[in-house]
């Protein structure tokens, strides 16, 4: 897996999955606890290679692109490029398709007019037919420009495939109007209903203005990454990388440059185990519906036993009330008691049967709704919080090293048990729009791993709010549990 | 602003001309790129007897640029909202710089005979327009009547 592929939720960069594995088993070769195979990263779920590339290493991997056809179609690059933008830089289907019919490749690329047969079709003319149009074509002295109606004797005037004349002033006014409002490779013939295209070489060709020209290839790299299947930009704002995976896939891309983390296939937070149309839909409904969810969820709760009122101040749900010393659980307000040793289940929706009349279906669709909601936003919530205690623990291991109390390396453990905990807690949130949208088949199975991730992500959290008094073996053996469950959960229910 | 270009003192001098049936437009006295327009409804359309006030202008850019058309006089039309704004894509991205104000204001008067409740801009009216058509047209006759055809 590629480094850069991976969380780096501390900031010291480069912690990887990798690096966890190697770390904690260092002989690489241990036995899985469950099914007893040895752990394979071949079979790791969010598994992706992605690559991060430069503007300059993305203009090379076009450019080659752009030399095959070419060279096999003996067109010129402005020509290949369209080609290329239009079938989705596929160079075999441009090639074969071109081959196949020229006339018809070329009015489906917008170069001639459908059913236009002619001589200009053949590709040696490809060349220099946006050429401006000599006087031969183009008689001087009787030639108005229908746009501007001034005559232009001695002045040039040109043409697409489609013999629509404009004067060379005309042309280069619209085109510089057109780049000034966004368009590149779209810019269609002035004609009106004519939708062949003014590509590259012709834009280029007229006296623009040499902001135009950069604001023009500015846009058209734009349009070719955009058009591009394998090529996604970052989505972080002000950053300018590109990533290039061999399929795009519903996978997890981190950019190194601006830390954001994003789908590759849609561009969103990054969202496994949910697909990506399930996570826009969950998306717009909570944009839609969350200041009524904001309503009945309120920051505060009081303790079930003594019935102080209580903030939740870190990212575990096991509360303890700092004036009864009650434990319980912040989901459910149910003894926690219950909650660490047997079955985990205050993350399971239990469907009411009582769905008499219409207004009691609507107030159960909003039950279930905020059940899903309140546990998502609760698990947004408990993220910042642990990035605090991140932060916290970073101070507790400066003064620790400071007492000479153990080295800093032989801290660094509870960096890496907090990334993980991130990294689970991120997931599990995602579980919930996932859970929400699922049909019942296999929702039984769903939710008893959703909840079996969840117990031991609060347990995770304890220990490492309770780093002090943990055991290290002990927080290891969490850390490395937690990872397993929340692998087991992507294997069984993460389709890209 | 600069001089006023030819194309424009050009399409100025025929509408003057040679006016478009139903259609006129006359530039202000002060601002040649600023039109003022009256066109009658179409026949046997529910704006039909009307008279619509609409300004037209010729920005900077024009003719590479479309020109910017508004309706003043209130009209119950799906595809005009209340502020007069017109949705015609021609106005938009289907402009061409060989398009004409002449060739704008005759695709004004045929959306006029033709609305199209399924590219709609006033929502409402769009939305009456389609599942009740006949009040629909009963409530543009009436706008007409009230607003189009005083004097």
């Amino acid at each position: 897996m590629d480094g850069c592929a991976e969380d780096s939720a501390d900031s010291e960069g480069d912690y990887s999955e990798d690096d966890f594995d190697s770390y904690y088993h260092p002989g690489g070769d241990y036995i899985d606890t469950e099914d007893g195979q040895t752990s394979a990263d071949s079979a790791d779920p969010e598994l992706f290679p992605v690559e991060c590339l430069t503007i300059e290493q993305v203009e090379n991997l076009l450019n080659e692109a752009v030399n095959a056809v070419c060279h096999s179609l003996n067109t010129s690059p402005s020509l290949a490029k369209l080609f290329l933008l239009i079938h989705s830089w596929d160079v075999q289907k441009v090639i074969s398709g071109y081959k196949a019919d020229v006339s018809s490749f070329l009015a489906t690329s917008r170069v001639i007019t459908a059913g236009c047969n002619c001589a200009l079709a053949q590709p040696s003319l490809l060349h220099n037919h946006l050429a401006p149009a000599a006087a031969d074509t183009v008689n001087e002295d009787s030639f108005v420009c229908p746009v501007c109606t001034c005559a232009a004797p001695g002045k040039s005037a040109l043409s697409l495939k489609c013999q629509h004349v404009f004067c060379v002033d005309c042309w280069t006014a619209y085109v510089q109007v057109k780049i000034s409002e966004g368009l590149s490779t779209d810019i269609t013939c002035m004609a009106q209903n004519c939708d062949l295209l003014v590509h590259e070489e012709v834009a280029l060709q007229l006296p623009i203005s040499n902001y135009h020209k950069l604001q023009y290839q500015h846009f058209s790299f734009h349009n070719y990454v955009m058009s591009h299947p394998q090529l996604r930009y970052c989505v972080g704002p002000n950053c300018s990388l590109v990533f290039k995976a061999p399929e795009a896939l519903a996978k997890r891309v981190v950019c190194r440059q601006c830390t954001s983390v994003f789908c590759f296939k849609c561009g969103n937070s990054y969202h496994a185990p949910t697909d990506c149309g399930t996570i826009k839909n969950w998306l717009t409904k909570c944009a839609d519906d969350s200041e009524t969810a904001n309503y009945f969820s309120a920051h505060t709760k009081d303790c079930p036993n003594c019935n102080i009122c209580i903030e939740k101040n870190g990212g575990c749900n096991h509360m303890q009330c700092y004036k009864c010393k009650h434990d319980f659980c912040w989901m459910c307000l149910g003894d926690w008691k219950g909650h660490g040793t047997e079955y985990y289940e205050c993350s399971r929706y239990k469907e009411n049967s009582e769905t008499a009349n219409e207004s009691a279906k609507a107030r159960a669709a909003l039950r279930k709704y905020l059940h899903y909601y309140e546990r998502w936003q609760n698990h947004a919530k408990s993220l910042k919080l642990e990035e605090k205690t991140l932060e916290k623990i970073k101070e507790r291991i400066n003064q620790k090293v400071m007492n000479g109390s153990g080295t800093w390396i032989d801290w660094q453990y509870l960096l890496d048990a907090a990334a993980l905990l991130a990294k689970c807690r991120y997931t599990l949130q995602y579980t919930y729009p996932y859970a929400y949208y699922m049909n019942q088949e296999s929702k039984n199975l769903f939710e008893y791993q959703q909840a079996q991730l969840e117990a031991e992500i609060e347990n995770l959290s304890w220990k490492i709010e309770r780093a002090e008094t943990t055991d290290r073996g002990d927080l290891e053996n969490q850390m490395y549990i937690a990872e397993k469950r929340r692998k087991t959960l992507l294997k069984d229910f993460f389709q890209t | 602003m600069s001089a006023l270009p030819r194309r424009i003192i050009k399409e100025t001098q025929r509408l003057m001309a040679e006016p478009v049936p139903g259609i006129s437009a006359v530039p202000d006295e002060s601002n040649a790129r600023y039109f003022h327009v009256i066109v009658t409804g179409p026949e046997d359309s529910p704006f039909e007897g009307g008279l619509f006030k609409l300004e037209l202008f010729l920005p900077e850019d024009y003719p590479m640029s479309a020109p910017k058309v508004r309706f003043i006089t209130k009209i119950y039309h799906p595809n005009i909202d209340k502020l007069g704004r017109i949705c015609l894509d021609i106005l938009k991205d289907k402009w061409s710089p060989a398009l004409q104000i002449r060739t704008v204001l005759l695709s004004i008067q045929a959306l006029l005979s033709a609305p199209n409740p399924d590219d709609p801009l006033a929502n409402d009216v769009a939305e009456l327009w389609k599942i009740n058509e006949s009040e629909a047209i009963r409530n543009a006759k009436e706008w007409t009547r009230k607003y189009a055809m005083e004097n």
